[in-house]
């Protein structure tokens, strides 16, 4: 697609899969509609807008594509077929994803037609380096499968916090990995990137936190792979997920990308709080996500280190003050400019400083916010029931742990890397969603993030009592999807081809 | 009928790859032919109904009436449908109307030209939605094909004939392309083949049973009766046509077994004749897939639903030539339908009428079909546009009052 108007449209229904009901007669349509076919003049203004994006689907019949269009290619073989939603008043053509085909495996259409399927935000196919990237969420998974099927209910807040904390979180990662040795990481689908990682995560944390969309007032979104240079994730995100009321196709929310390396996001945190705490602000809800297809060259290339410990996934974070889980309970943030991990625009891969990542920036910069923060706060390590880090390989959150005082149980909770990789702006706080998963309420997390460049936020977390209450809401968390039985694993060529992308 | 119109000549190119030829010397060729057939001068054109599904997108060409006009150095009306049979059916309205006595139906595809983008623009064509979906020319078909047999409870034994019979659709069309010197495909094929192809592919339907990329171009000289009497001793009559539309959103049709615009166009196509389906005896039929042929013997009438299968089967286990309904004999695609004559889109339908045309007559040669030892009386072709979204039915006959 060549048409930037065309693509604008199409994605605007497409991705949230945009319906409309007929108030007389009941009819369903997919797209937008004014009036309905079957009642006419009479119907205009008696359409009721729907969407089927957090609905579960069924796949009526299908077939095998092995040779796709030209745009398909990089696809390989898909199931494609058409997917009914509501008994079947709506029908809509769609493919299947996060499913590898290899050539000569037998394939039986009856063993697929029936099942429940969930629309899944993606790619929608290859287009040239200089084009917008389309999208839509006529791609589909099995309900059974990888990723369930989870209403998104909205729930009215029955409290409000004099601070500000998490209302709601959210991680995603694919359904691929790559293993080796002890250590697996997420490799994302051929449709999927920090974009489609944004929006998934996004949408887990508001299923999580059972609030109205439309009241979330801001949406950062931290990355570091954005497919654009310039163009930003988070307006698709607003988009996507309707944040702010949406009024002529336009959402009321302020939506802004920030990037500083891996901590893209926690630096944000403060901010989302400081903005929904603060009366005149009018935001209610601040979300907050950090999401990468974690860039790295391929091994023996310059920069092709970080191939062995980068994964691909994304986390978001909901700030309020109403029916909070995590109460906010003070920060600190420290800077320097050193240059351990970079890329220079136009370059495809990053670039790493080698040994000069460890002593002078990672440790360096974790400890003086961790510590920093202990002093503000008047606390010890044994004062604190779980500690989060940043987590670039499975030594380095281990190591500077130990020299903090901080013992075993307080820390490997979070230890996320060895599951999915080094996830870039999603890592430090996907190690804070596996805390919340499982922490009790009144205990104290301390998470410190680290970003390249360098900096480091330090943050003291108190859990409250609804966060017992808000977790049945949530199957999709970190151990679901650690331990997932439908994870599909991949050889290394596979995974380079999956990371690139469409 | 007041001014009924009739065909007084046909002319075609052989369909395939036209690598070194430009589009209008492919329809100048077909002109040329029918022209010659009865004699008649391009200043006798009062106006031109010219056919092509996308030459703006294969060749780049937007005004194609305008290098018409350079090539026949006419000024005459003209104007560019995307299929022959609705080039036919306004050129007929123009012939009753009486506002035109001489008119030149033409079409022409060059599809050859983009072949390495000409699946995606086909698609994106057919049904957008299902394009940014990942579908492909060939799935709705299968997904027709998957729609029927659990519509119709066909497993096991029956599933075994049922593909047994889509594959015979194709080793029939192919036998009677190699009788047809305009054919793309000269060559027979076995059902061994077709079934391979399928296992192959993984899939429902293989390469076998889809109809290939073409290049071709089709005329035909349609006047009123009163004309059609002096150019030719044996003109054929336009007796009925129609047309019917359907959501271009396949998944979103009522019914994913049939073409509802098939039914509607040949009701009211024979409402016009005042004949009854089964004195039509050769049909063209559009074969875009083997299912295609199948689905469309039931949606013109010729069977019963989800019974065509059945009767194809049976016919093609001893083939004479024509199908076998109850007792009935039809003649489908003598021509070796979209399968094996070949299939470029805009002129295709042109090749259709060519074919009753010359059966009606008795100018099919090898393939001539008898009936009585008479050719036969009447025949229709049915054409599409898209994946049913619009269907044509055209009725021709050799006697004007029936």
């Amino acid at each position: 697609m060549s048409s930037e108007p065309i693509e604008r449209r199409v994605s605007y229904l497409g991705d949230r899969l945009k319906a409309s009901r007929c108030r007389i007669c009941g009819k369903e349509y997919f797209e937008v509609r004014d009036y309905c076919g079957n009642c006419g003049r009479k119907s205009f203004g008696k359409m009721d807008s729907i969407d089927l994006f957090y609905e579960k689907g069924k796949l009526e019949l299908c077939t095998l594509v092995k040779e796709p269009t030209n745009k398909f290619m990089k696809l390989g073989s898909y199931i494609y077929g058409i997917i009914s939603f509501h008994n079947g008043k709506i029908r809509v053509s769609g493919r299947l994803t996060d499913q590898i085909f290899n050539n000569g495996d037998a394939v039986d259409f009856s063993s697929f037609e029936g099942r429940e399927v969930i629309p899944r935000f993606r790619r929608r196919y290859s287009v040239g380096s200089r084009d917008v990237v389309p999208t839509i969420s006529l791609a589909f998974t099995l309900a059974d499968e990888y990723y369930p099927h989870q209403e998104y209910t909205v729930v009215k807040p029955s409290k409000e916090y004099d601070v500000p904390g998490i209302v709601g979180y959210g991680v995603y990662t694919s359904r691929f990995r790559i293993k080796e040795g002890g250590l697996e990481r997420s490799v994302p689908f051929v449709d999927e990137d920090a974009v489609t990682a944004a929006v998934e995560a996004g949408k887990i944390s508001l299923i999580h936190s059972g609030i109205d969309s439309s009241q979330v007032g801001k949406i950062y979104v931290g990355s570091e792979s954005n497919p654009y240079a310039v163009k930003p994730i988070a307006s698709k995100v607003a988009q996507v997920l309707k944040l702010g009321e949406e009024e002529e196709d336009v959402q009321s929310v302020d939506a802004v990308d920030t990037e500083f390396a891996c901590k893209a996001a926690s630096s944000m945190f403060k901010d989302a709080a400081s903005l929904v705490n603060y009366p005149d602000s009018g935001v209610k809800y601040a979300m907050v996500i950090g999401a990468d297809n974690s860039q790295a060259a391929p091994r023996g290339c310059p920069g092709g280190e970080l191939d062995t410990f980068v994964g691909y996934g994304g986390s978001a974070f909901i700030f309020g003050k109403y029916d909070v889980i995590a109460e906010i309970e003070g920060w600190y943030s420290c800077t320097s400019d050193t240059p351990d991990f970079w890329r220079r625009d136009g370059e495809p891969f990053p670039m790493h400083g080698g040994r000069f990542t460890g002593d002078p920036a990672y440790f360096k910069h974790v400890r003086k916010a961790t510590t920093k923060l202990m002093d503000k706060l008047n606390l010890t390590a044994g004062d604190v029931d779980y500690f989060v880090t940043h987590q670039p390989n499975p030594q380095f959150p281990v190591k500077v742990a130990k020299q903090l005082g901080f013992k075993e149980e307080q820390y490997a909770v979070s230890l996320q890397v060895n599951k999915f990789g080094n996830t870039y702006s999603g890592c430090s706080p996907v190690g804070l969603a596996a805390v919340l998963d499982v922490a009790k309420p009144e205990e104290r997390i301390l998470i410190t993030s680290y970003g390249s460049g360098a900096g480091s936020d330090s943050y003291l977390l108190r859990t409250t009592s609804q966060l017992v209450d808000k977790r049945k809401r949530q199957k999709l968390n970190v151990k679901f999807q650690a331990e997932n039985p439908f994870v599909e694993y991949v050889d290394y060529t596979t995974y380079r081809r999956l990371k690139l992308g469409m | 009928m007041q001014n009924r119109p009739a065909i007084v000549a046909v002319g075609r190119t052989k369909f395939g790859e036209h690598y070194g030829k430009e589009p209008e010397k492919l329809i100048e060729e077909a002109w040329l032919a029918a022209s010659h057939e009865c004699n008649i001068e391009r200043r006798d054109l009062e106006a031109c109904y010219l056919s092509d599904c996308f030459l703006p997108i294969t060749n780049k060409l937007g005004l194609e009436e305008g290098f018409l006009s350079e090539l026949t150095e006419l000024h005459v009306p003209m104007e560019v449908t995307r299929s022959v049979s609705a080039a036919l059916l306004t050129a007929c309205q123009a012939i009753q109307a009486g506002v035109c006595k001489t008119v030149l139906v033409g079409g022409i595809e060059k599809m050859t030209d983009r072949w390495d983008k000409i699946r995606d623009d086909l698609m994106l064509l057919e049904d957008p939605w299902s394009y940014y979906a990942g579908g492909t020319p060939e799935t709705n078909h299968e997904l027709m094909l998957r729609a029927y047999m659990k519509k119709y409870g066909v497993t096991g034994e029956n599933l075994d004939k049922l593909n047994e019979a889509l594959a015979q659709v194709a080793v029939k069309n192919h036998a009677n392309a190699t009788k047809n010197k305009y054919a793309q495909f000269q060559r027979e094929i076995t059902i061994e083949q077709v079934l391979r192809a399928r296992k192959a592919a993984q899939k429902p339907l293989g390469l076998f049973d889809f109809a290939p990329i073409s290049d071709g171009a089709s005329a035909l000289i349609l006047t009123s009766e009163a004309i059609a009497k002096k150019l030719t001793d044996k003109p054929v009559y336009v007796l009925g046509y129609s047309s019917a539309t359907d959501y271009l959103n396949f998944p979103a049709r009522d019914d994913l077994t049939h073409f509802a615009a098939t039914k509607i166009a040949m009701k009211n196509a024979l409402n016009m004749t005042g004949k009854t389906r089964w004195d039509l005896q050769v049909v063209e039929v559009y074969d875009q897939s083997t299912v295609m042929e199948l689905v469309s013997l039931e949606d013109l009438g010729f069977c019963e639903p989800g019974t065509a299968w059945k009767s194809i089967n049976k016919s093609c286990s001893d083939y004479k030539g024509y199908y076998e309904i109850n007792g009935n004999r039809l003649f489908v695609n003598t021509n070796g339908g979209l399968k094996a004559d070949g299939n470029p889109l805009g002129a295709t339908g042109g090749a259709q009428l060519f074919e009753v045309f010359r059966q009606l007559r008795g100018e099919a040669g090898e393939r001539q079909v008898e009936i009585d030892q008479a050719p036969p009386r009447s025949g229709c072709t049915l054409e599409f546009e898209g994946f049913g979204t619009k269907a044509y039915v055209s009725i021709l006959g050799r006697e004007q009052d029936e």
